[in-house]
Protein backbone atom coordinates (compact mmCIF):
# COMPACT_ATOMS: atom_id res chain seq x y z
CA UNK A 1 0.00 0.00 0.00
CA UNK A 2 2.99 2.40 0.83
CA UNK A 3 4.43 1.53 -2.11
CA UNK A 4 1.46 2.06 -4.15
CA UNK A 5 0.65 5.67 -2.57
CA UNK A 6 4.37 6.40 -3.20
CA UNK A 7 3.98 5.44 -7.29
CA UNK A 8 0.87 7.44 -7.25
CA UNK A 9 2.18 10.68 -6.62
CA UNK A 10 5.32 9.93 -8.28
CA UNK A 11 2.98 9.26 -11.60
CA UNK A 12 0.90 12.55 -10.43
CA UNK A 13 4.02 14.46 -10.40
CA UNK A 14 5.33 13.19 -13.83
CA UNK A 15 1.35 14.08 -15.18
CA UNK A 16 1.79 17.12 -13.80
CA UNK A 17 4.25 18.04 -16.74
CA UNK A 18 2.31 16.24 -19.40
CA UNK A 19 -0.55 18.28 -18.13
CA UNK A 20 1.24 21.74 -18.46
CA UNK A 21 2.35 21.11 -21.66
CA UNK A 22 -0.57 19.78 -22.98
CA UNK A 23 -2.80 22.37 -21.59
CA UNK A 24 -0.64 24.85 -24.43
CA UNK A 25 -0.90 22.78 -27.12
CA UNK A 26 -4.41 21.94 -26.96
CA UNK A 27 -4.99 26.08 -26.63
CA UNK A 28 -3.11 27.17 -29.44
CA UNK A 29 -4.43 24.75 -31.55
CA UNK A 30 -8.06 25.15 -30.27
CA UNK A 31 -7.92 28.63 -31.29
CA UNK A 32 -5.24 29.05 -33.83
CA UNK A 33 -5.53 25.35 -35.65
CA UNK A 34 -1.94 25.58 -35.45
CA UNK A 35 -0.31 22.57 -33.90
CA UNK A 36 3.57 23.75 -32.81
CA UNK A 37 5.67 20.99 -32.52
CA UNK A 38 8.05 23.31 -31.22
CA UNK A 39 6.14 23.44 -28.04
CA UNK A 40 8.38 20.58 -26.78
CA UNK A 41 11.37 22.60 -27.08
CA UNK A 42 9.90 25.35 -25.56
CA UNK A 43 9.33 23.23 -22.34
CA UNK A 44 13.15 22.41 -22.68
CA UNK A 45 14.44 25.99 -22.71
CA UNK A 46 12.58 26.13 -19.73
CA UNK A 47 14.39 23.79 -18.21
CA UNK A 48 17.79 24.59 -19.50
CA UNK A 49 16.98 28.58 -18.45
CA UNK A 50 16.12 27.00 -14.73
CA UNK A 51 19.46 25.23 -14.49
CA UNK A 52 21.62 28.25 -16.06
CA UNK A 53 19.66 30.00 -13.27
CA UNK A 54 19.80 27.87 -9.96
CA UNK A 55 23.59 27.26 -10.94
CA UNK A 56 24.25 30.62 -10.92
CA UNK A 57 22.66 30.61 -7.46
CA UNK A 58 19.31 31.60 -7.62
CA UNK A 59 16.26 29.83 -5.67
CA UNK A 60 15.02 27.22 -7.86
CA UNK A 61 11.15 29.13 -7.18
CA UNK A 62 12.81 32.40 -8.69
CA UNK A 63 14.04 30.89 -11.50
CA UNK A 64 10.80 28.59 -11.95
CA UNK A 65 8.91 31.76 -12.37
CA UNK A 66 12.47 33.40 -14.85
CA UNK A 67 11.54 31.01 -16.63
CA UNK A 68 8.01 30.72 -17.55
CA UNK A 69 8.21 34.48 -17.75
CA UNK A 70 11.11 33.82 -20.50
CA UNK A 71 9.64 31.22 -22.54
CA UNK A 72 6.12 32.94 -22.42
CA UNK A 73 8.16 35.73 -24.23
CA UNK A 74 10.07 33.50 -26.46
CA UNK A 75 6.13 32.32 -27.37
CA UNK A 76 5.44 35.94 -28.19
CA UNK A 77 7.79 35.87 -30.24
CA UNK A 78 7.75 33.05 -31.83
CA UNK A 79 3.85 34.10 -32.78
CA UNK A 80 4.42 37.54 -34.00
CA UNK A 81 7.28 36.60 -36.35
CA UNK A 82 6.30 33.52 -37.48
CA UNK A 83 2.88 32.04 -36.49
CA UNK A 84 0.90 35.08 -37.33
CA UNK A 85 1.55 34.66 -41.19
CA UNK A 86 0.67 30.91 -41.20
CA UNK A 87 -2.68 31.45 -39.43
CA UNK A 88 -5.17 30.68 -42.68
CA UNK A 89 -2.50 27.82 -43.50
CA UNK A 90 -2.10 25.81 -40.42
CA UNK A 91 -0.11 22.99 -42.36
CA UNK A 92 2.40 25.91 -43.09
CA UNK A 93 2.41 26.23 -39.24
CA UNK A 94 2.96 22.82 -38.31
CA UNK A 95 5.99 22.25 -40.94
CA UNK A 96 7.51 25.41 -39.61
CA UNK A 97 7.36 24.32 -36.06
CA UNK A 98 9.28 21.35 -36.58
CA UNK A 99 12.18 23.47 -38.32
CA UNK A 100 12.28 26.14 -35.12
CA UNK A 101 12.22 22.73 -32.77
CA UNK A 102 15.01 21.77 -34.25
CA UNK A 103 16.29 25.04 -34.39
CA UNK A 104 15.88 25.72 -30.40
CA UNK A 105 17.62 22.46 -29.77
CA UNK A 106 20.79 23.25 -31.79
CA UNK A 107 20.97 26.70 -30.32
CA UNK A 108 20.70 25.18 -27.20
CA UNK A 109 23.45 22.65 -27.89
CA UNK A 110 26.06 25.18 -29.23
CA UNK A 111 24.96 27.96 -25.80
CA UNK A 112 25.65 25.27 -23.02
CA UNK A 113 26.32 21.19 -24.62
CA UNK A 114 24.41 18.47 -25.67
CA UNK A 115 25.01 16.44 -21.91
CA UNK A 116 22.60 15.99 -19.79
CA UNK A 117 21.66 18.68 -17.09
CA UNK A 118 20.28 18.47 -13.79
CA UNK A 119 19.70 20.37 -10.64
CA UNK A 120 19.49 18.67 -7.03
CA UNK A 121 16.07 18.51 -5.49
CA UNK A 122 15.27 22.40 -4.81
CA UNK A 123 13.61 21.20 -1.39
CA UNK A 124 15.40 18.31 -0.64
CA UNK A 125 12.33 17.00 2.12
CA UNK A 126 10.81 13.90 2.80
CA UNK A 127 7.48 14.04 3.70
CA UNK A 128 5.90 11.80 5.88
CA UNK A 129 1.98 11.79 5.19
CA UNK A 130 -0.60 9.14 6.74
CA UNK A 131 2.38 6.62 7.56
CA UNK A 132 3.70 6.93 3.47
CA UNK A 133 6.79 8.60 2.84
CA UNK A 134 6.63 11.19 -0.06
CA UNK A 135 9.41 13.32 -1.44
CA UNK A 136 8.33 16.89 -1.30
CA UNK A 137 9.02 17.82 -4.18
CA UNK A 138 7.27 15.91 -6.14
CA UNK A 139 3.95 17.04 -3.94
CA UNK A 140 4.85 20.62 -4.44
CA UNK A 141 4.65 19.56 -8.18
CA UNK A 142 1.52 18.50 -8.19
CA UNK A 143 0.36 21.10 -6.15
CA UNK A 144 1.84 23.94 -8.48
CA UNK A 145 0.20 22.20 -11.55
CA UNK A 146 -3.48 21.93 -9.44
CA UNK A 147 -3.62 25.53 -8.58
CA UNK A 148 -2.39 26.20 -12.54
CA UNK A 149 -4.86 24.18 -13.33
CA UNK A 150 -8.06 25.52 -11.24
CA UNK A 151 -6.95 28.94 -12.60
CA UNK A 152 -6.98 28.24 -16.48
CA UNK A 153 -10.33 26.51 -15.98
CA UNK A 154 -11.58 29.29 -14.02
CA UNK A 155 -10.65 31.82 -16.36
CA UNK A 156 -11.81 29.94 -19.56
CA UNK A 157 -15.55 29.05 -18.17
CA UNK A 158 -16.02 32.08 -15.23
CA UNK A 159 -13.97 35.66 -16.90
CA UNK A 160 -15.21 37.70 -19.35
CA UNK A 161 -11.76 36.79 -21.40
CA UNK A 162 -12.59 32.66 -21.50
CA UNK A 163 -15.95 33.23 -22.68
CA UNK A 164 -14.54 35.62 -25.72
CA UNK A 165 -11.73 32.59 -25.99
CA UNK A 166 -14.44 29.79 -26.27
CA UNK A 167 -16.52 31.98 -28.77
CA UNK A 168 -13.55 32.17 -31.01
CA UNK A 169 -12.71 28.92 -30.57
CA UNK A 170 -16.33 28.05 -31.50
CA UNK A 171 -16.85 30.29 -34.29
CA UNK A 172 -13.92 32.89 -35.09
CA UNK A 173 -15.37 35.11 -37.74
CA UNK A 174 -18.51 35.87 -35.87
CA UNK A 175 -16.37 36.08 -32.88
CA UNK A 176 -14.68 39.45 -34.90
CA UNK A 177 -18.15 40.47 -36.08
CA UNK A 178 -18.82 40.71 -32.07
CA UNK A 179 -16.01 43.06 -31.36
CA UNK A 180 -13.41 40.31 -29.96
CA UNK A 181 -9.79 41.08 -31.31
CA UNK A 182 -9.60 37.45 -32.35
CA UNK A 183 -5.81 38.13 -33.52
CA UNK A 184 -5.08 39.15 -29.72
CA UNK A 185 -6.32 36.14 -28.31
CA UNK A 186 -3.94 34.02 -30.56
CA UNK A 187 -1.03 36.09 -29.59
CA UNK A 188 -2.77 36.24 -25.86
CA UNK A 189 -3.00 31.98 -25.90
CA UNK A 190 0.37 31.62 -27.30
CA UNK A 191 2.10 33.80 -24.73
CA UNK A 192 0.03 31.51 -21.87
CA UNK A 193 0.38 28.02 -23.50
CA UNK A 194 4.26 29.07 -23.95
CA UNK A 195 4.53 29.81 -20.16
CA UNK A 196 3.43 26.93 -18.74
CA UNK A 197 5.76 25.20 -20.70
CA UNK A 198 8.19 27.14 -18.95
CA UNK A 199 7.25 26.69 -15.82
CA UNK A 200 6.66 23.09 -17.08
CA UNK A 201 10.41 22.87 -17.64
CA UNK A 202 11.37 24.24 -14.58
CA UNK A 203 9.28 21.15 -12.84
CA UNK A 204 10.46 18.76 -14.65
CA UNK A 205 14.36 19.63 -14.49
CA UNK A 206 13.21 19.75 -10.53
CA UNK A 207 12.49 16.03 -11.05
CA UNK A 208 14.77 14.70 -13.60
CA UNK A 209 17.52 15.31 -15.88
CA UNK A 210 16.91 16.91 -19.54
CA UNK A 211 18.83 16.96 -22.53
CA UNK A 212 18.56 19.38 -25.23
CA UNK A 213 16.54 16.11 -26.89
CA UNK A 214 14.13 16.23 -24.17
CA UNK A 215 12.03 18.56 -25.93
CA UNK A 216 11.05 16.01 -28.91
CA UNK A 217 10.61 12.91 -26.29
CA UNK A 218 8.12 14.94 -24.04
CA UNK A 219 6.08 16.80 -27.46
CA UNK A 220 4.53 13.07 -28.01
CA UNK A 221 3.49 12.99 -24.77
CA UNK A 222 1.96 17.03 -24.94
CA UNK A 223 0.05 15.39 -27.84
CA UNK A 224 -1.11 12.32 -26.82
CA UNK A 225 -1.76 13.86 -23.62
CA UNK A 226 -4.11 16.91 -26.12
CA UNK A 227 -5.67 13.80 -28.37
CA UNK A 228 -6.56 11.92 -25.45
CA UNK A 229 -8.67 14.13 -23.79
CA UNK A 230 -10.05 15.62 -27.03
CA UNK A 231 -7.79 18.54 -28.97
CA UNK A 232 -8.71 21.69 -28.23
CA UNK A 233 -10.37 20.96 -24.74
CA UNK A 234 -8.34 22.20 -21.95
CA UNK A 235 -10.73 19.48 -19.32
CA UNK A 236 -9.10 17.21 -21.89
CA UNK A 237 -5.66 17.37 -21.28
CA UNK A 238 -6.20 17.60 -17.52
CA UNK A 239 -7.89 14.20 -17.82
CA UNK A 240 -5.31 12.93 -20.57
CA UNK A 241 -2.76 14.04 -18.39
CA UNK A 242 -3.87 11.98 -15.57
CA UNK A 243 -4.87 8.74 -17.64
CA UNK A 244 -1.06 9.07 -19.08
CA UNK A 245 0.44 9.53 -15.97
CA UNK A 246 -1.20 6.79 -13.79
CA UNK A 247 -0.42 4.03 -16.54
CA UNK A 248 3.17 5.41 -16.70
CA UNK A 249 3.51 5.64 -13.03
CA UNK A 250 1.70 2.55 -12.13
CA UNK A 251 3.66 0.42 -15.05
CA UNK A 252 6.78 1.48 -13.94
CA UNK A 253 6.27 0.11 -10.92
CA UNK A 254 4.18 -3.06 -11.27
CA UNK A 255 5.00 -3.93 -15.20
CA UNK A 256 8.49 -3.78 -17.12
CA UNK A 257 9.59 0.06 -16.04
CA UNK A 258 11.79 -0.43 -19.85
CA UNK A 259 8.62 -0.17 -21.45
CA UNK A 260 6.91 2.63 -19.60
CA UNK A 261 6.71 4.63 -23.02
CA UNK A 262 5.28 1.82 -24.79
CA UNK A 263 2.18 1.69 -22.48
CA UNK A 264 1.45 4.84 -22.61
CA UNK A 265 1.30 5.50 -26.26
CA UNK A 266 -0.26 1.75 -26.33
CA UNK A 267 -3.43 3.38 -24.05
CA UNK A 268 -3.30 6.39 -26.38
CA UNK A 269 -3.38 4.67 -29.36
CA UNK A 270 -6.59 2.57 -28.15
CA UNK A 271 -8.44 5.35 -26.63
CA UNK A 272 -8.19 7.26 -30.12
CA UNK A 273 -9.12 3.95 -31.83
CA UNK A 274 -12.31 3.73 -29.89
CA UNK A 275 -13.16 7.36 -29.34
CA UNK A 276 -11.71 9.34 -32.03
CA UNK A 277 -13.19 12.26 -30.51
CA UNK A 278 -11.17 12.01 -27.47
CA UNK A 279 -12.39 10.97 -23.91
CA UNK A 280 -13.98 14.49 -23.53
CA UNK A 281 -14.20 15.29 -26.70
CA UNK A 282 -12.55 18.38 -28.64
CA UNK A 283 -13.28 21.02 -30.89
CA UNK A 284 -11.76 20.11 -34.65
CA UNK A 285 -9.87 23.50 -34.65
CA UNK A 286 -11.18 26.66 -36.36
CA UNK A 287 -12.68 26.00 -39.63
CA UNK A 288 -10.65 26.44 -42.78
CA UNK A 289 -11.75 29.64 -44.21
CA UNK B 1 -24.02 63.24 -44.30
CA UNK B 2 -24.41 59.75 -45.35
CA UNK B 3 -23.59 57.28 -42.41
CA UNK B 4 -22.64 54.63 -43.92
CA UNK B 5 -20.94 54.98 -47.87
CA UNK B 6 -19.32 51.84 -50.03
CA UNK B 7 -17.51 53.55 -53.24
CA UNK B 8 -15.90 51.30 -56.34
CA UNK B 9 -15.66 48.76 -54.42
CA UNK B 10 -14.33 45.12 -55.27
CA UNK B 11 -14.02 42.02 -53.77
CA UNK B 12 -13.10 38.48 -53.98
CA UNK B 13 -11.42 35.25 -53.04
CA UNK B 14 -8.36 34.45 -54.31
CA UNK B 15 -8.29 34.05 -58.40
CA UNK B 16 -12.84 34.64 -57.88
CA UNK B 17 -14.06 37.70 -58.49
CA UNK B 18 -17.22 38.40 -57.05
CA UNK B 19 -18.32 42.05 -56.21
CA UNK B 20 -17.23 44.65 -59.11
CA UNK B 21 -17.49 48.22 -58.37
CA UNK B 22 -19.92 48.45 -56.17
CA UNK B 23 -21.10 51.64 -54.60
CA UNK B 24 -24.02 52.27 -52.21
CA UNK B 25 -24.79 54.89 -49.53
CA UNK B 26 -26.91 53.94 -45.99
CA UNK B 27 -28.43 57.22 -44.63
CA UNK B 28 -28.56 58.14 -41.02
CA UNK B 29 -31.61 56.40 -39.49
CA UNK B 30 -31.91 54.94 -42.85
CA UNK B 31 -33.44 51.40 -43.90
CA UNK B 32 -31.90 50.24 -46.92
CA UNK B 33 -31.97 46.91 -48.47
CA UNK B 34 -29.47 45.00 -51.08
CA UNK B 35 -31.51 42.45 -53.26
CA UNK B 36 -30.35 39.90 -55.25
CA UNK B 37 -30.55 36.37 -56.56
CA UNK B 38 -28.41 33.73 -54.72
CA UNK B 39 -24.74 34.37 -55.81
CA UNK B 40 -25.00 37.47 -56.38
CA UNK B 41 -22.25 38.91 -53.73
CA UNK B 42 -24.66 40.12 -51.24
CA UNK B 43 -23.18 38.09 -48.40
CA UNK B 44 -19.17 38.95 -49.75
CA UNK B 45 -20.23 42.29 -50.05
CA UNK B 46 -21.83 42.38 -46.87
CA UNK B 47 -18.59 40.77 -45.22
CA UNK B 48 -16.31 43.89 -46.83
CA UNK B 49 -18.28 45.80 -45.58
CA UNK B 50 -18.50 44.78 -42.02
CA UNK B 51 -14.11 43.68 -42.32
CA UNK B 52 -14.16 40.09 -42.44
CA UNK B 53 -13.48 40.61 -46.11
CA UNK B 54 -10.68 43.46 -47.64
CA UNK B 55 -12.18 45.21 -50.09
CA UNK B 56 -9.63 44.89 -53.55
CA UNK B 57 -10.24 48.62 -54.64
CA UNK B 58 -12.40 51.10 -53.72
CA UNK B 59 -13.71 52.68 -50.38
CA UNK B 60 -15.97 51.94 -47.39
CA UNK B 61 -16.52 55.30 -45.21
CA UNK B 62 -18.59 55.23 -42.46
CA UNK B 63 -19.73 58.41 -40.23
CA UNK B 64 -17.20 60.46 -42.41
CA UNK B 65 -13.97 58.39 -41.67
CA UNK B 66 -12.32 56.02 -44.14
CA UNK B 67 -12.75 52.52 -42.66
CA UNK B 68 -11.66 50.16 -45.52
CA UNK B 69 -8.92 48.75 -44.13
CA UNK B 70 -10.15 48.38 -40.52
CA UNK B 71 -10.54 44.26 -38.87
CA UNK B 72 -14.02 43.15 -38.15
CA UNK B 73 -13.80 43.77 -34.47
CA UNK B 74 -12.23 47.20 -34.52
CA UNK B 75 -15.29 48.05 -37.02
CA UNK B 76 -17.66 46.26 -34.54
CA UNK B 77 -16.20 48.86 -31.74
CA UNK B 78 -16.95 52.06 -34.02
CA UNK B 79 -20.56 50.50 -34.45
CA UNK B 80 -21.00 48.57 -37.74
CA UNK B 81 -21.81 45.29 -36.56
CA UNK B 82 -23.11 42.20 -38.76
CA UNK B 83 -25.62 39.95 -38.20
CA UNK B 84 -24.26 36.71 -40.39
CA UNK B 85 -26.54 34.38 -42.76
CA UNK B 86 -27.33 31.43 -40.89
CA UNK B 87 -27.55 33.02 -37.47
CA UNK B 88 -24.05 31.99 -36.39
CA UNK B 89 -24.89 31.88 -32.69
CA UNK B 90 -22.76 30.27 -30.72
CA UNK B 91 -23.95 27.05 -29.76
CA UNK B 92 -22.39 25.54 -26.97
CA UNK B 93 -22.78 28.67 -25.20
CA UNK B 94 -25.61 29.60 -23.57
CA UNK B 95 -28.47 32.66 -24.52
CA UNK B 96 -27.27 34.75 -21.92
CA UNK B 97 -23.72 34.28 -22.65
CA UNK B 98 -24.69 34.87 -26.44
CA UNK B 99 -25.94 38.43 -25.72
CA UNK B 100 -23.08 39.01 -23.52
CA UNK B 101 -20.79 38.04 -26.25
CA UNK B 102 -22.74 40.80 -28.42
CA UNK B 103 -21.94 43.67 -26.04
CA UNK B 104 -17.63 43.07 -25.39
CA UNK B 105 -16.56 45.82 -27.40
CA UNK B 106 -18.49 48.17 -25.35
CA UNK B 107 -16.86 50.59 -23.02
CA UNK B 108 -20.07 51.34 -21.02
CA UNK B 109 -19.96 47.71 -18.66
CA UNK B 110 -22.71 49.20 -16.49
CA UNK B 111 -25.15 50.05 -19.10
CA UNK B 112 -24.90 46.05 -20.65
CA UNK B 113 -26.89 44.71 -17.61
CA UNK B 114 -29.69 47.13 -18.08
CA UNK B 115 -29.72 46.31 -22.46
CA UNK B 116 -29.62 42.64 -21.62
CA UNK B 117 -33.19 43.13 -19.52
CA UNK B 118 -34.37 45.17 -22.49
CA UNK B 119 -33.66 42.84 -24.97
CA UNK B 120 -35.52 39.90 -22.92
CA UNK B 121 -38.24 42.43 -22.56
CA UNK B 122 -38.27 42.85 -26.33
CA UNK B 123 -37.21 39.15 -27.36
CA UNK B 124 -39.66 37.23 -24.76
CA UNK B 125 -38.81 34.01 -25.59
CA UNK B 126 -35.07 34.67 -25.25
CA UNK B 127 -35.80 35.49 -21.76
CA UNK B 128 -37.73 31.58 -20.87
CA UNK B 129 -34.61 30.24 -22.78
CA UNK B 130 -31.54 32.67 -20.89
CA UNK B 131 -30.04 29.52 -19.50
CA UNK B 132 -30.38 27.15 -22.90
CA UNK B 133 -27.63 26.08 -24.91
CA UNK B 134 -28.07 28.51 -28.09
CA UNK B 135 -28.00 26.11 -29.72
CA UNK B 136 -31.22 24.14 -28.85
CA UNK B 137 -32.96 26.99 -29.99
CA UNK B 138 -35.29 26.39 -32.97
CA UNK B 139 -33.86 28.06 -36.29
CA UNK B 140 -36.37 31.40 -35.80
CA UNK B 141 -35.60 31.43 -32.29
CA UNK B 142 -31.81 31.68 -32.90
CA UNK B 143 -32.51 34.69 -35.66
CA UNK B 144 -34.00 36.53 -32.96
CA UNK B 145 -30.88 35.47 -30.61
CA UNK B 146 -28.42 37.08 -33.74
CA UNK B 147 -30.16 40.01 -34.14
CA UNK B 148 -30.26 40.81 -30.02
CA UNK B 149 -26.77 39.56 -29.71
CA UNK B 150 -25.90 41.94 -32.47
CA UNK B 151 -27.80 44.78 -31.02
CA UNK B 152 -26.29 44.26 -27.70
CA UNK B 153 -23.27 46.14 -29.61
CA UNK B 154 -25.79 49.22 -29.50
CA UNK B 155 -24.51 49.12 -33.10
CA UNK B 156 -25.11 52.52 -35.02
CA UNK B 157 -25.83 50.47 -38.31
CA UNK B 158 -26.98 46.62 -37.86
CA UNK B 159 -25.91 44.99 -41.23
CA UNK B 160 -28.77 42.19 -41.62
CA UNK B 161 -27.57 39.00 -43.82
CA UNK B 162 -30.50 37.24 -45.19
CA UNK B 163 -32.52 36.88 -41.51
CA UNK B 164 -35.29 34.93 -43.11
CA UNK B 165 -33.80 32.55 -44.39
CA UNK B 166 -35.88 29.11 -43.22
CA UNK B 167 -38.51 31.44 -40.98
CA UNK B 168 -42.25 30.63 -41.55
CA UNK B 169 -44.13 33.53 -43.44
CA UNK B 170 -45.59 33.73 -39.68
CA UNK B 171 -42.09 34.46 -37.81
CA UNK B 172 -40.97 36.96 -41.30
CA UNK B 173 -44.02 39.18 -40.48
CA UNK B 174 -42.70 39.51 -37.14
CA UNK B 175 -39.22 40.10 -38.72
CA UNK B 176 -40.39 43.00 -40.21
CA UNK B 177 -41.82 44.66 -37.08
CA UNK B 178 -38.22 44.05 -35.58
CA UNK B 179 -36.20 45.46 -38.18
CA UNK B 180 -38.68 48.51 -38.29
CA UNK B 181 -38.12 48.96 -34.23
CA UNK B 182 -34.24 48.07 -34.62
CA UNK B 183 -34.09 52.18 -35.82
CA UNK B 184 -37.38 53.21 -33.80
CA UNK B 185 -36.31 51.78 -30.75
CA UNK B 186 -33.03 51.16 -30.85
CA UNK B 187 -31.93 53.93 -33.26
CA UNK B 188 -29.61 51.84 -35.59
CA UNK B 189 -29.85 52.41 -39.44
CA UNK B 190 -30.71 48.64 -41.49
CA UNK B 191 -28.49 47.86 -44.33
CA UNK B 192 -31.17 44.78 -45.12
CA UNK B 193 -29.68 42.16 -47.46
CA UNK B 194 -32.57 39.80 -48.85
CA UNK B 195 -33.51 37.51 -51.64
CA UNK B 196 -37.44 37.86 -50.32
CA UNK B 197 -38.29 40.91 -51.81
CA UNK B 198 -41.49 41.15 -49.79
CA UNK B 199 -39.62 41.85 -46.48
CA UNK B 200 -37.37 43.93 -47.89
CA UNK B 201 -39.53 46.18 -49.89
CA UNK B 202 -42.07 46.45 -47.05
CA UNK B 203 -39.58 48.14 -44.57
CA UNK B 204 -36.53 49.87 -46.93
CA UNK B 205 -36.92 53.03 -48.22
CA UNK B 206 -33.76 52.54 -50.54
CA UNK B 207 -32.95 49.35 -52.20
CA UNK B 208 -30.42 48.02 -54.68
CA UNK B 209 -30.45 45.33 -57.24
CA UNK B 210 -27.88 43.24 -57.14
CA UNK B 211 -26.48 40.90 -59.97
CA UNK B 212 -23.54 38.74 -60.52
CA UNK B 213 -21.88 41.25 -58.29
CA UNK B 214 -22.37 44.51 -59.47
CA UNK B 215 -25.40 46.90 -58.69
CA UNK B 216 -27.54 46.52 -61.52
CA UNK B 217 -30.23 48.91 -60.11
CA UNK B 218 -31.19 51.45 -57.35
CA UNK B 219 -33.45 54.07 -55.87
CA UNK B 220 -36.24 54.76 -53.71
CA UNK B 221 -38.46 51.48 -53.26
CA UNK B 222 -40.96 52.38 -55.64
CA UNK B 223 -39.05 52.96 -57.98
CA UNK B 224 -36.83 50.07 -57.50
CA UNK B 225 -40.10 48.05 -57.52
CA UNK B 226 -40.99 49.31 -60.99
CA UNK B 227 -37.47 49.02 -62.37
CA UNK B 228 -37.65 47.01 -65.68
CA UNK B 229 -34.57 45.29 -64.51
CA UNK B 230 -36.32 44.66 -61.53
CA UNK B 231 -39.34 43.02 -63.18
CA UNK B 232 -37.59 40.97 -65.02
CA UNK B 233 -34.60 39.64 -63.41
CA UNK B 234 -35.92 39.05 -59.88
CA UNK B 235 -39.75 40.29 -59.89
CA UNK B 236 -41.05 38.01 -62.74
CA UNK B 237 -40.13 34.91 -61.39
CA UNK B 238 -41.81 35.82 -57.85
CA UNK B 239 -44.90 37.15 -59.35
CA UNK B 240 -45.67 33.97 -61.32
CA UNK B 241 -45.44 31.77 -57.91
CA UNK B 242 -46.77 34.52 -55.83
CA UNK B 243 -49.33 36.62 -57.68
CA UNK B 244 -48.92 40.23 -57.43
CA UNK B 245 -46.22 41.37 -55.01
N1 LIG C 1 -15.18 31.73 -49.19
C1 LIG C 1 -15.37 31.76 -50.53
N2 LIG C 1 -14.37 31.36 -51.35
C2 LIG C 1 -14.54 31.40 -52.70
N3 LIG C 1 -15.66 31.80 -53.31
C3 LIG C 1 -16.70 32.19 -52.55
C4 LIG C 1 -16.61 32.19 -51.12
N4 LIG C 1 -17.77 32.63 -50.62
C5 LIG C 1 -18.56 32.89 -51.68
N5 LIG C 1 -17.91 32.63 -52.84
C6 LIG C 1 -18.46 32.83 -54.20
O1 LIG C 1 -18.77 34.18 -54.35
C7 LIG C 1 -19.96 34.33 -55.08
C8 LIG C 1 -20.92 35.21 -54.31
O2 LIG C 1 -21.30 34.56 -53.11
P1 LIG C 1 -22.13 35.30 -51.98
O3 LIG C 1 -21.47 36.58 -51.69
O4 LIG C 1 -22.30 34.35 -50.87
O5 LIG C 1 -23.50 35.57 -52.73
P2 LIG C 1 -24.96 35.78 -52.12
O6 LIG C 1 -24.83 36.13 -50.69
O7 LIG C 1 -25.51 36.88 -52.95
O8 LIG C 1 -25.70 34.51 -52.32
C9 LIG C 1 -20.51 32.93 -55.33
O9 LIG C 1 -20.21 32.57 -56.66
C10 LIG C 1 -19.76 32.08 -54.37
O10 LIG C 1 -19.54 30.81 -54.91
MG1 LIG D 1 -25.62 35.23 -49.04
Amino acid sequence: MDIFVQQLVNSLSVASVTILIGIGITLIFGLAGIVNFAHGEFLMVGGMATWFMVGAGMNFFVALVFAGLLVGALGFAAERCLFRFTLNRPMNGFIMSIGLSVILQHAVIRVFNEFQKSITDPVGLVWTIGGVDVTAMRAIVVAITAVIVAITYFGISRSRYGMALRASVSDRDTAELMGIPVRRYVTGVFIYGSLLAGIGGALMISLFPITPFTGSVIIIRGFAVSLIGGLGNVGGAVVGGLVLGLVDGLSAGYGYPEWTDAYSLVVMILILVLRPQGLLGGTLGPKAS
Amino acid sequence: MNLLAVEHVDTGYGPVAVNRDVSLTVGQNGIVTILGPNGAGKTTLLRSIAGLVKPRRGTVTFDGRDVTALHADEKATLGVVMVPEGRHVFADMSVRENLLLGAYCRKDRDAVEADLALMENYFTILAKKRGAKAGTLSGGQQQMLAIARGLMARPRILLLDEPSLGLSPLLVSELQGIIIDVREKFRAAVLLVEQNAGLALSVAEQGYLMNSGRIVASGGIEELQQSSVMQELYLGKRAQAKGAL
